[in-house]
């Protein structure tokens, strides 16, 4: 069978861009209601995506001042869509560090059920203190503990939903979805992840690090096959090239100023405070990632971005865009069909987790224009050939590891 | 009874068991009882030993197809840390325009609360009870919908100044909040409680928005609740007082039964599978005032809460 893309829409609230809800002709509060979130879930099955894909945290984000936050919980949303669709996959976000193992398996498990064998898990440990602070918790728990958490927690999961007897899924059990980029979540990826939604700038480290995953699935006993890596890529289309420069122009006035700076601060666990717009980010400063807490994989982004560009604060702020460090595309269709096709075909990647840069509108021109350009091409399907997601994907029912009756890890 | 018309609640237990509603039959019967003038379908979460498909994935799925009437959830407090439960009742409610309430079930803890308990010595589930439920309704109203601006002028999301953290730290939970999202229509989900002799009247008068009791223990029901909320500095209006009633012989003498009993609505509980509920909807008096309903609280006929909607 000839290789296909896969694609996914990531419907973070709206858009990637920390602007995203200033753009003209947008909806300030339009991701604070439900027909949202379903509007684009249509709007992706008539494009023929595998999945909506929502990213979440049990948390309200400290930047609600100057950015639209994500709102509501995915489960809820995900059953609505299923609703309201037919075919395309849903992925949603839960923690596997403030979820109970025996309640997220039997809603998950009947998630899947209820939407015909559709639905897919992103795994997630979540950093940070906020969300800590909101289950008793005085700070997030250490990084190597979220993750030995997050794996038995995952085969625990995995397990109750294997011995069902009722209430079982048309594609067997939910697809498993992980982020991680750290050593810890590459390790998790490798073990349990079927999707690896993973951030990469650069070619040839998204080739080497796919390649890392396959082995790595292979080493644990697993068929490299059955793992679908989809690089995050954020997109800004035009018609033109002049009309894609001008939409990424427009969208780095709209970022509000705090809180670009409040973000990065928090991705690179430093202050930048006193640092002015036009100096260069003083090395010295930079912490090593493992100590500065947070997500490794994005501190790590940026860190490259900054040995390989040494861009100052400003243009530092700009590139990223309020953004956090997944990759942006910007051109007309035709440009951005050719840098798809290029991570595609030199193996950087399966497809992509698409995060448009404004919604909806963002999304509207990725598949009114870019899906169809990716057809011609033979890259993207024409029409659904399954009615699971594990059928777009094109991914089997991977065997049941043992699991460790040992106590689950959970931080007090 | 408060006002004329009395509210309906339509219970179901859907699932794969043979004693179960399947889906496909419970979508049925939603659009019956939604074009019955139903006030709410209650979703329970489990009966006896047999769980049933999970409450707020199947409400919010059956909401998704039929948007005119309520959505009451059973959930325990077992396996579920009060600030996840929170996020998708508020969720819930705002998708279904103000037309959620949770019952809340007396139980055990959650895997995550447990391991960080303020008080390793607090046990009793009706003491839990009344903390969740009070975490409950303090975190539906952290955001205040009125916090949310989209000022794309002056680049303001909302004004984080009426956007409140709980910092609830009681014997079972410590939890800082705010929420997520902001408050819906309706102020915040119903609070709603079953079996009050259990958790006992004086905290379920404490925090419900609605109280449901055994029809077999419905008599000096009225009374009780009236005396806990007066003792609670509660008015006998802000509480609805619903009767459940699994004996579909008393429905022709509903609203006579109701008047006597001092009940604002019945839970309607009919033992058998999809064409016996069916058959029960039929036989409900029929409201004539067709058309789009308003919001859960509208429906039970309980205020607003004073809070969030200012």
């Amino acid at each position: 069978m000839t290789r296909r893309l896969h694609l996914n829409v990531n419907i973070l609230n709206a858009g990637v861009f920390g602007g995203s809800w200033r753009f003209p002709g947008t909806d300030a509060l339009a991701s604070y209601g439900i027909d949202h979130y379903t509007a684009i879930a249509r709007k992706a099955e008539a494009a023929k995506l595998d999945a909506v894909f929502l990213a979440d945290g049990p948390l309200l984000d400290p930047s609600i001042r100057h950015r639209t936050g994500n709102n509501l919980e995915p489960t809820t949303v995900l059953a609505r869509v299923a609703a309201q669709t037919e075919r395309i996959g849903l992925i949603g976000t839960l923690s596997s560090s403030y979820n109970d193992p025996v309640e997220i398996a039997r809603r998950l498990g009947d998630l899947d059920h209820v939407s015909g064998g559709r639905f897919g898990w992103n795994v997630v440990t979540t950093a940070g203190p906020v969300a800590a602070r909101n289950f008793g918790r005085a700070d997030e728990p250490d990084h190597a503990l979220r993750y030995r958490r997050a794996a038995s927690f995952v085969e625990r999961v995995v397990a109750a939903w294997d011995a069902r007897t009722e209430l079982r899924s048309p594609q067997g059990r939910p697809v498993i979805v992980q982020a991680g980029g750290s050593t810890d979540g590459k390790r998790l990826a490798a073990r349990v992840g079927e999707v690896i939604f993973s951030a990469d700038q650069d070619i040839e480290k998204a080739r080497a690090f796919r390649d890392e995953l396959r082995s790595g699935a292979a080493s644990f006993g697993r068929n490299p096959d059955g793992i679908v890596v989809l690089p995050g890529l954020s997109t800004v289309l035009g018609s033109t090239e002049e009309e894609a420069r001008r939409r990424r122009e427009l969208l780095d006035e709209l970022l509000p100023d705090a809180y670009a700076r409040d973000r990065l601060s928090g991705q690179l666990g430093i202050s930048l405070d006193g640092l002015s717009d036009d100096e260069p980010i003083p090395t010295d400063l930079l912490r090593d990632p493992i100590e500065a807490g947070g997500s490794q994989t994005f501190n790590r982004v940026v860190r490259e971005i900054i040995d390989r560009e040494q861009p100052t604060l400003g243009q530092l702020l700009k590139k990223l865009s309020g953004g956090g460090g997944h990759r942006i595309v910007v051109g007309t269709p035709e440009q951005i069909a050719d840098d798809v096709e290029r991570w595609f075909r030199s193996g950087a990647a399966d497809g992509f987790n698409v995060m448009p840069d404004v919604l909806p509108s963002g999304f509207d021109d990725f598949a009114d224009h870019l899906v169809p350009e990716l057809r011609r091409r033979g890259l993207f399907r024409t029409d659904y050939e399954s009615t699971t997601l594990r059928g777009h994907l094109g991914i089997g029912v991977p065997e049941v590891r043992a699991v460790d009756e040992a106590e689950l890890v959970s931080a007090s | 009874m408060r006002g004329e018309a009395l509210a309906v609640l339509v219970e179901l237990d859907v699932g794969d068991g043979p004693s179960q509603v399947s889906l496909a039959d419970a979508d049925a019967i939603v659009a019956a009882a939604q074009d019955a003038g139903v006030t709410a379908i209650r979703l329970v979460d489990h009966v006896g030993e047999h769980v049933s498909v999970d409450p707020t994935v199947a409400a919010a799925h059956l909401a998704g197809r039929y948007g005119d009437i309520g959505w009451v959830v059973d959930v325990p407090t077992t396996h579920n840390a009060p600030y996840n439960l929170a996020r998708r009742i508020l969720s819930l409610d705002r998708a279904t325009g103000g037309r959620a309430g949770v019952v809340l079930l007396a139980g055990d803890g959650d895997e995550v609360s447990d391991a960080a308990a303020p008080d390793r010595d607090a046990t009793d589930p009706a003491d839990r009870w009344v903390e969740y439920a009070h975490v409950l309704t303090q975190l539906w109203e952290s955001f205040p919908a009125a916090a949310l601006l989209g000022d794309q002028e002056n680049a303001v999301v909302a004004d984080d100044a009426k956007i409140r953290p709980v910092d609830f730290d009681g014997r079972f939970y410590r939890v800082a909040g705010p929420l997520d999202g902001p408050s819906s229509v309706q102020g915040r989900p119903l609070l709603i409680a079953v079996a009050p002799a259990d958790i006992g009247w004086a905290r379920v008068a404490a925090v419900a928005d609605a109280v449901v009791v055994g029809y077999g223990e419905i008599d000096g029901a009225a009374e009780k609740l009236e005396e806990a909320l007066r003792a609670a500095g509660r008015h006998r209006g802000e509480v609805a007082l619903l009767a459940r009633l699994d004996d579909t012989r008393a429905i022709p003498e509903l609203q006579a039964w109701s008047a006597a009993h001092v009940v604002d609505g019945i839970v309607l509980a009919v033992e058998g599978a999809a064409p016996e509920v069916l058959s029960a909807i039929g036989a409900l008096p029929h409201q004539d005032s067709p058309g789009r309903r308003g919001t859960l609280r509208a429906g039970l006929v309980v205020p607003n809460p004073r809070g969030v909607l200012a």
